[in-house]
């Protein structure tokens, strides 16, 4: 005689049951999603999409790391926000994991509201079995891409601008790394930013769920139906491209993966930063190979305003701070002194 | 004639177009010729004679760092495509 239904258990699996009977994950895929953990690097775009996936799907353990506080124009396309946690100033991280908090009581959500660099990077991922992309920068990539390879962890790189957008699976010793792919982020002269050049919420939306599916598979040990290419969309377009990368692992001199060379995590590349005690400004120190070119970055800041350069400096103001770059990468940002934030200016508006 | 696919952040640089008809038989011979066609393209793409770091390409979704760089042969069907990293998110 079955047990009357007041006294048995509910199933842990029932809430996901739409998802255990796609075949290809099945019952153990989603016992294994139920026992992994993620560390969620950013809390923007990519990653709001991203930990709303996987927080639907069962993760266990999600942590978030975000340096930043929500503002009024990230709700066109951070899907986890609202006004109200505008109007509370709340850190993204925080009012992440209050909204996924109520989607799923099962899991773990652990906020983590600092700016991820060489010095927490390996304490916040050291115990993840999984690493996601949801930054807005290269230095951050780069850095996540030293972690994960000296931690032997996976990771999914992704980036959206505009109406398109990349993402890629990296398995440390299997697949190119990052910086196989792309050996250095263009400098910022030439990279367009979403605050300069704009971003459609649904391009954000693909490129996360590409990088969710992935990371199902990858917690769930499906490893076999992994992404092993560049993956390009561009949804004004319309196209779709699968670039071939694979071929890259071990041919290229790639100082990460092949010397193990952690550049990022050792504090050696990247930005040096220090508040300007007194002055309400900020110093980024970005480290360049070659001096930025002026008057490409004044064409690409030209709509933001009046923007002035010459040949030691470029001057421009937007949203009450005032940037002054020079050629060698160093900005100083006045309007703050909050380095988190003047980071967050620097990608934002000079380049990652 | 193959066929160069030129990126969002670099068609300002070569008239709006999105794809560019240009003459060679390796990509560096087909790079060469569509710097001729729309020189401030050439500087995007080139530091002397070697191509930008940043700059990845690829001949009909290969990339060419495993094939034989930009001696890398290129036919008359086959299409070159200049990829930038996507920085934002």
């Amino acid at each position: 005689m079955a047990a009357p239904a007041s006294t048995t258990a509910p199933d842990p699996l029932d809430r996901y049951s739409r998802q255990v009977r796609f075949p290809a994950l099945g019952e153990d895929g989603q016992r294994a999603l139920m026992n992994s953990r993620v560390t969620l690097c950013g809390c923007g775009a990519l990653g709001t999409v991203l930990a709303n996936h996987l927080a639907r799907a069962g993760v266990g353990h999600l942590r978030i790391i975000d340096r930043d506080f929500i503002e009024t124009h990230n709700l066109q396309r951070q899907i986890l926000f609202d006004e109200r946690d505008v109007a509370d100033n709340l850190p993204k991280a925080e009012a992440a994991a209050r909204k996924l908090r109520l989607i799923n009581s099962t899991i773990e959500v652990e906020p983590v509201v600092t700016d991820l660099d060489h010095t927490n990077a390996l304490d916040l991922m050291g115990d993840a079995d999984l690493i996601l992309d949801g930054t807005d920068n290269f230095e951050t990539r780069y850095l996540i891409n030293d972690a994960a390879v000296k931690l032997n962890k996976p990771w999914i790189f992704g980036g959206v601008i505009g109406s398109e957008g990349q993402t890629m699976t990296i398995l440390p010793g299997e697949t190119p790394c990052l910086r196989c792919v792309i050996e250095t982020a263009p400098p910022p002269g030439m990279t367009p930013t979403c605050e300069t050049a704009g971003v459609l919420g649904p391009a954000v939306a693909v490129i996360a769920s590409f990088e969710a599916v992935e990371a199902i598979k990858l917690l769930a040990g499906k490893k076999e139906a992994l992404n092993r290419d560049l993956i390009m969309v561009d949804l004004w377009d319309w196209t779709f491209r699968q670039l071939k990368v694979s071929g890259l692992f071990g041919r290229v001199d790639c100082p990460c993966c092949k010397h193990r060379k952690f550049d990022w995590l050792e504090g050696e590349a990247g930005s040096h930063t220090t508040a300007l005690c007194g002055r309400n400004a900020v110093q980024v120190a970005s480290r360049r190979p070659e001096p930025l070119k002026f008057p490409e970055m004044a064409d690409r800041l030209k709509a933001l305003g009046d923007v002035r350069h010459n040949a030691f400096m470029l001057r421009f103001a937007t949203e009450g701070y005032e940037f002054t770059v020079f050629p060698d990468g160093r900005a100083i940002i006045k309007g703050t002194n909050d380095i988190a934030k003047a980071k967050t200016l620097y990608a934002q508006f000079v380049g990652a | 004639m193959p066929l160069v696919r030129i990126p969002t952040p670099l068609r300002p640089q070569a008239g709006g177009l999105d794809k560019i008809e240009a003459a060679g038989s390796t990509v560096r011979e087909v790079l060469a010729d569509l710097g001729c066609q729309h020189p401030a393209i050439q500087e995007r793409l080139f530091d002397g004679g070697e191509i930008r770091r940043f700059v990845n390409v690829y001949v009909n979704n290969e990339d060419v760092r495993y094939l034989d760089d930009l001696d890398t042969p290129v036919g008359a069907k086959d299409e070159v495509s200049i990829i930038p990293a996507v920085a934002g998110g």
